[in-house]
């Protein structure tokens, strides 16, 4: 991955404005490159907002619902290290009870059964 | 008759009588002893295929030149005198006639001078065309490299342009407007789309 556009993923998660992460998600969650994908799933992840959660567990194909395993996986793994997870588990639940997508909903029942066990 | 009978027998030798007689006996060589003087071999021509002719070559050549020269005799249908005054007539008209004509009316000088005119004059245009097509080619190469130079130098600056532009990432940080992020995350897919580095 090239190394200025992880800069500036870095300072798009660092940014307050929340602006970026319409930035993230437009460029970074679209990205055909994996790495790009999987970097700014993480990002997305760690800035633990409402907003950026949202997109990485109820969106199918990005974060957690991701074609690519890796890029999946990796976006568990940031969201099982969170130290604060009442957003997630909260996004999480709205998922499993009111989304369409039984691919979607399965996804983030996993993924809330990891949140209990860990 | 009896004194020629007795004067052959008592007179004669027996060598006059018979010249191998004796010489058969006595030597290898049966000539060695013999005188022919005054005698004629008998059966001479038995030894004639024995010695070569000799062909007398000037002799030869002789008699083919007078054959040659009698050919040319024959050959002339007029008598000489009347060839040798006809020659000599025709070497004093072509005297007068060298005397007393100008060159320049001469009608194939005339005409080697104009071709030689015609040749000259082409060959003045053939290298003044040829050196006109040098200039030209010499400066359509000087277009080239200037145009390529030109080239190079637009591709040259635009490279610069990009590390500039790369340079200036370095000021990356938290504080960098979301809009300027934007356009450089933006910019730099675009180069790598380009497939530019």
């Amino acid at each position: 991955m090239n190394k200025n556009v992880l800069e500036i993923i870095d300072a798009l998660t660092a940014h307050q404005d929340s602006d970026s992460i319409r930035v993230l998600e437009e460029l970074g969650t679209n990205s055909p490159d994996n790495e790009v994908r999987e970097y700014t799933s993480r990002a997305l992840v760690r800035k633990n907002v409402h907003d950026s959660l949202k997109i990485v567990i109820i969106n199918q194909g990005k974060g957690i619902n991701d074609l690519s395993p890796a890029v999946a996986m990796s976006t568990i793994n940031e969201i099982l290290a969170l130290k604060d997870k009442g957003e997630v588990i909260k996004i999480l639940d709205d998922t499993i009870n009111m989304h369409s997508d039984e691919t979607v909903k399965e996804n983030a029942r996993s993924v809330k059964s990891l949140l209990a066990l860990s | 008759m009896a004194k020629i009978i007795k004067i052959g027998s008592q007179n004669l030798t027996p060598k006059i009588a018979n010249p191998f007689k004796t010489s058969r006996n006595s030597t290898t060589n049966p000539f060695k002893y013999s005188n022919f003087e005054g005698n004629t071999l008998q059966f001479a021509d038995v030894f004639e295929g024995f010695e070569p002719k000799k062909t007398n070559k000037l002799r030869m050549i002789a008699s083919s030149v007078a054959g040659s020269m009698t050919k040319l005799r024959s050959s002339i249908a007029e008598p000489i005198v009347n060839f040798v005054n006809r020659v000599r007539g025709g070497i004093s008209n072509a005297w007068d006639y060298a005397k007393n004509t100008n060159l320049g009316e001469i009608k194939g000088l005339r005409t080697i001078s104009a071709v030689m005119d015609k040749a000259k004059e082409s060959m003045n245009k053939g290298l003044s065309d040829t050196v006109d097509f040098l200039n030209q080619d010499v400066t359509t190469f000087g277009k080239g490299i200037s145009a390529n130079i030109t080239g190079f130098g637009s591709e040259l600056s635009a490279k610069w342009a990009d590390l500039i532009s790369k340079m200036n990432y370095k000021k990356i940080s938290a504080e960098t407007p979301v809009a300027e992020l934007e356009a450089m995350w933006r910019n730099e897919i675009a180069l790598e789309a380009g497939g530019a580095v």
